[in-house]
């Protein structure tokens, strides 16, 4: 028996009400919290997708580092306490339609669109990635290191104390 | 077997919630939050359909997805220093308040 639809939409749930729960939590560290038990999910999610290096990759940096930047940033600022309206904008009653409608229309548009749907796992493995990361896709992995030094230093600067 | 639509509903999914949040949310860290968790969204795609497109050299969703996570890692980190640097400058974490570059 084929337990992968069951694993998928149990993930799916999960992963979901966490989401929701990230945008409804009004203590911001529930939010944070959350959002790491949504990235697990996304983890496992990619687990079935036969991409096991990039559910590694998913949980070293999102629920590793990313994670732990956001909970510090939650640390370091103080955050009132108040009603609904203090969290929230006006604006939030009218995003909520808004947004529902075009994820309907664009979930009807995959349905329509007649994608392949059978899974070929195509997805190869991990000793194939690297030959592509190093080899095909070596400039843009050397320029996104670069990237990452920029933002590094770019974010020392902007967070540090200003000393006059 | 679960066919591919189903991942891309997910996906959408958790790309409307994010949205949402960005939208319906006043702190500048929790929309950052949010815009990481589109992100991911965007990842599920790219994962699934390089997982269910016939292809000749498979591979490359899931290449481009470790370049999104280097990016996304760059973005929380500058956006969160944004974050902290407002904060010690106002002492008030609202997006709706920041409004210096209104003409």
């Amino acid at each position: 028996m084929d337990f992968s639809p069951i694993a998928f939409y149990t993930i799916s749930v999960i992963t979901l009400a966490c989401a929701v729960g990230v945008v409804m939590f009004r203590e911001l560290i529930y939010s944070a919290l959350s959002m790491v038990a949504c990235f697990m999910g996304v983890a496992a999610i990619y687990i079935l997708l036969h991409a096991e290096l990039v559910a590694a990759a998913q949980v070293l940096i999102y629920v590793g580092a990313i994670s732990i930047l956001v909970i510090f940033a939650i640390m370091l600022t103080r955050h009132p306490k108040g009603d609904f309206w203090l969290f929230f904008h006006r604006q939030s009653v009218w995003a909520l339609p808004v947004i529902v409608i075009i994820a309907t229309l664009l979930i009807a548009l995959v349905a329509a669109a007649g994608f392949n749907s059978v899974d070929l796992g195509q997805n190869p493995s991990d000793e194939a990635i690297a030959e592509l990361l190093f080899n095909d896709y070596a400039f843009p992995f050397e320029l996104v290191s670069l990237v990452l030094l920029v933002a590094m230093v770019g974010a020392i600067l902007l967070a540090r104390k200003e000393r006059r | 077997m679960t066919p591919l639509q189903n991942y891309l509903a997910l996906s959408i999914a958790l790309f409307a919630i994010g949205a949402w949040g960005v939208l319906s949310r006043r702190n500048v860290i929790l929309v950052v939050m949010c815009i990481e968790l589109m992100m991911n969204s965007i990842n599920i795609a790219l994962v699934a359909f390089s997982n269910y497109s016939p292809s000749p050299a498979p591979g490359r969703g899931e290449v481009f997805v470790f370049f999104i996570f280097a990016l996304a890692a760059a973005e929380a980190a500058v956006g969160l220093a944004i974050a902290i640097a407002l904060y010690r400058l106002r002492q008030r974490l609202s997006v709706d308040e920041l409004d210096e570059m209104k003409g």
